[in-house]
C-alpha cells in the first residue's frame, strides 16, 4: 500500500498523459477545423446569382415595407387565439397537398396521420379552427410534406437556385413542386373548390391566407437576416439545407 | 506482478479520464446555455446596461468554449486570404456580431425553455447534444456538435432546425471572398455592428 501511495502521483500523471494521448493534439489544425462534414463551398448551384440578387432586393423591400406592416397590424388587431385559429384553418384546408405528397412518397403512415388529423380537426375542431387531434394518440402533428419533397425523394436534384418574386427562395425542383402543390390545393386552380365563387371572395380568401401566415414568415425571415454578413447567401444556404433535410427526414 | 498491476492501473485511470471527459460536455453546455439566459433574463442583471450584459454573456461563453474554433470553421480556407492583422480583426468583429445576434434573437421575447436530450456519441472524438428551445411557444430543435480537441470538448457547430450555422456562414464567407477581400469584410462587419443597434431600453 505504501508503494502504491508513493507512486500515486506517477499514476495520476500517467493517467493524465494517457488521457491526453488518447485525444488529438489541440484544435485548429486544418483537419480539426475543416476536416469533416461542413457543406462545402459553392455547394448551392447558383448560375442566376445576379438576377436572383435583384429579385432578393425587391422582395426584401416588399417584405419589410408591405408585408411587415400588414403582419404587425394583423398581430396587433387580432387576439392570439383568433390568429392561431386562422392559421389552423388554412393549414387544415391544405390537407390534400400533404396527403398527395405522403402517398407519392409511399409514406402510408404519414397519409393515415394526415387523414385522421383532417377528419378530427374538421369535425370536432370546427372546420379546422381548433386542433383537437393534437391530443389524440397517434395523430399528433407531423412535419408537412409537399410535392417538392416528393420530387426530391424520387431523386430529382435541386437544379439551379432561384429567388421567386414575392415567394422568395426556391430552386428548379421546388418550383416544379409548387406547380404540383397548386394542382392539388383546393384553393387554387385547376381543381379549386371555390371556382364557382366570385373573384372578390377568392381574392379575399387568398389574401387572408397570406396575411395569417405572414407574421411567422416575416419573423423567421428577419431572424435569419439579422445576424447575416450577406443575407442573400445566408438565405440561399439556409433554404437549401432546410429543404435537403426535409427530403431526407 | 507489481508491473502488471501498475500498467493495469494506468490503463484504468487513463480510460476513466477519457470517460469523465465524455460525461462532462452536456453538463457544461447546459450550464453555459442556462447561465447566458440568466444573464439576459435573471434578476442579477436587471440594472445592467445592454453592453454590460453582452460583455458578461461573451465572457461566460469564452470561459467555456473557444469561439475561435466555430468562427475559423465558418471562414474555412478563406482564412489564409487575410493578413494576420485582418484575421485578428475579423475574429473580434464576428464574436461581437454573434453576441449581438443572440440578444437580437431574444429581443421582446420571454425567457425560452431549454431542454437537453441524451448525448449521442458519433465517434470517439465527436458527440452531438440535441436540445429543444421553446421560444414564444414555438419549439425549435437545436443540435450542438462537439469535438474532442486536446483535453476539452469544444463546440464546433450548432444546427438549428437542420440549418448548420457553420455551413451557413461558410457560404457567406465563400461568396464574399469570391469577389472581395479581407479589408472589405472588415468594413462590412463594422457596418453591420453599427447598423440596427440594440436598444438600451430593450425588454426581454
Amino acid at each position: 500500500m505504501k508503494t502504491l501511495n508513493s507512486k500515486l502521483p506517477f499514476y495520476v500523471l500517467m493517467a493524465a498523459l494517457m488521457g491526453a494521448s488518447a485525444q488529438p493534439v489541440i484544435a485548429q489544425s486544418d483537419a480539426d477545423l475543416y476536416g469533416d462534414d461542413v457543406v462545402t463551398a459553392g455547394a448551392v448551384d447558383d448560375p442566376l446569382e445576379s438576377i436572383n440578387r435583384v429579385t432578393f432586393s425587391v422582395n426584401d423591400f416588399i417584405y419589410l415595407n408591405v408585408f411587415e406592416p400588414v403582419a404587425d397590424a394583423y398581430t396587433f388587431i387580432t387576439p392570439d387565439p383568433v390568429e392561431e385559429g386562422a392559421t389552423n384553418f388554412f393549414r387544415n384546408l391544405k390537407y390534400p397537398v400533404r396527403l398527395a405528397a405522403n402517398l407519392l412518397q409511399g409514406r402510408f403512415d404519414g397519409a393515415w396521420v394526415e387523414t385522421g388529423r383532417f377528419a378530427i380537426n374538421t369535425t370536432f375542431g370546427v372546420a379546422g379552427v381548433f386542433t383537437p387531434a393534437d391530443s389524440v394518440d397517434g395523430f399528433e402533428p407531423i412535419p408537412a410534406e409537399d410535392i417538392g419533397q416528393v420530387l426530391g425523394a424520387w431523386g430529382v436534384s435541386d437544379g439551379p437556385y432561384l429567388v421567386l418574386p414575392l415567394l422568395g427562395p426556391s430552386n428548379l425542383r421546388d418550383l416544379g413542386g409548387l406547380v404540383g402543390d397548386r394542382a392539388v390545393d383546393p384553393l387554387s386552380q385547376p381543381f379549386a373548390v371555390n371556382e364557382s365563387w366570385n373573384w372578390e371572395w377568392r381574392l379575399a380568401l387568398s389574401a387572408t391566407d397570406v396575411i395569417t401566415s405572414s407574421p411567422t414568415i416575416i419573423e423567421r425571415y428577419k431572424q435569419l437576416k439579422g445576424g447575416s454578413i450577406d443575407p442573400y447567401s445566408s438565405m440561399k444556404n439556409g433554404y437549401t439545407q432546410f429543404r435537403n433535410a426535409a427530403i431526407k427526414e | 506482478m507489481k508491473k502488471i498491476f501498475s500498467v493495469f492501473l494506468c490503463v484504468v485511470l487513463g480510460f476513466s479520464s477519457v470517460l469523465a471527459a465524455a460525461t462532462k460536455p452536456a453538463d457544461k453546455l447546459m450550464q453555459t446555455v442556462r447561465g447566458a439566459l440568466d444573464l439576459v433574463y435573471g434578476d442579477c442583471c436587471v440594472e445592467s446596461t445592454i453592453e454590460h450584459k453582452q460583455a458578461k454573456v461573451r465572457e461566460l461563453i469564452e470561459s467555456n468554449y473557444d469561439m475561435t474554433i466555430l468562427i475559423r470553421r465558418a471562414i474555412g480556407r478563406n482564412w489564409n486570404k487575410m493578413s494576420a492583422d485582418e484575421q485578428a480583426q475579423v475574429l473580434e468583429l464576428v464574436k461581437q456580431l454573434v453576441v449581438k445576434a443572440y440578444f437580437k434573437g431574444l429581443e421582446g421575447k420571454s425567457r425560452p425553455e431549454v431542454t437537453f436530450d441524451t448525448t449521442l456519441q458519433v465517434s470517439s472524438k465527436r458527440i452531438e447534444i440535441p436540445s429543444t428551445v421553446v421560444l414564444d411557444g414555438e419549439p425549435i430543435r437545436v443540435l450542438y456538435r462537439m469535438g474532442l480537441m486536446g483535453a476539452d470538448w469544444q463546440l464546433f457547430d450548432i444546427v438549428a432546425e437542420h440549418v448548420s450555422v457553420v455551413s451557413n456562414y461558410r457560404q457567406q464567407f465563400d461568396d464574399h471572398f469570391r469577389k472581395e477581400n479581407g479589408a472589405a469584410l472588415i468594413t462590412k462587419l463594422e457596418e453591420l455592428l453599427k447598423k440596427d443597434k440594440l436598444d438600451e431600453n430593450i425588454e426581454f
